[in-house]
């Protein structure tokens, strides 16, 4: 199992493509982030993240 | 308010993904966690009120307690948008291997690949200049550029 990070939203999956902005994903990834609750969370507010989810915080 | 918490080294994502899917469910108020990749045994913790750690939710393994106080934002920040590893290092810069088999050893930068974050180094201490390709994250600035 590989978890990959789409290159725009830096969401975390294990497909292939994202499937909110359907583009590929990549492996090269660094840095891990979970949001509960976006609209409460300073940090979500920053990096302009507005689903709850696991992120990278820096993908290649 | 950001509150930081010691867990064992390496074991930083699983704790961080054990206290998520604790939370949904205990009426805690976590926002979010972060877990730095620059800050070992370390994860940051987002939370509306003040954390309780006697709450069973936070009966997490791997994870060793919370730091007393809260961290300003804009500490956090710095985490957020963490800078390229190869953004200090330029050609000519002599570095030193800290993984890989030349593990200690003292080489000179060539050529930068940005796009890959690969370094080519020259070793300083071999009779032979063989050029060595690593990644941007086994080496270490010793000085800036050579004399």
């Amino acid at each position: 199992m590989v978890i990959k990070a789409c290159t725009r939203c830096h969401r975390l999956m294990e497909e292939e493509r994202c499937a909110i902005c359907n583009i590929p994903s990549s492996k090269n990834w660094s840095g891990f982030l979970i949001i509960v609750d976006p609209e409460n969370s300073d940090i979500a507010k920053e990096l302009n993240i507005s689903l709850p989810g696991e992120y990278a915080l820096r993908v290649r | 308010m950001i509150y930081a918490i010691r867990t064992l080294v390496g074991q930083e994502k699983n704790v961080a993904r054990i206290i998520a899917r604790n939370v949904k469910n205990s009426g805690i108020e976590v926002n979010s966690i972060l877990v730095p990749e620059s800050l070992r045994g370390y994860i940051l913790v987002e939370s509306s009120t003040k954390i309780d750690m006697q709450n069973p939710a936070f009966k997490v393994p791997h994870m060793k307690g919370v730091i007393d106080g809260e961290i300003p934002f804009e500490e956090v920040k710095t985490f957020l948008n963490p800078e390229p590893i190869l953004a200090s290092i330029q050609k000519g810069s002599i570095v030193e291997l800290i993984s890989g088999p030349f593990k200690g050893e003292k080489a000179k930068v060539v050529r930068i690949d940005e796009s890959k974050e690969n370094v080519v180094l020259e070793l300083i201490e071999a009779a032979v200049p063989i050029p060595v390709t690593v990644k941007g994250d086994q080496i270490r600035l010793i000085q800036k550029e050579a004399d």
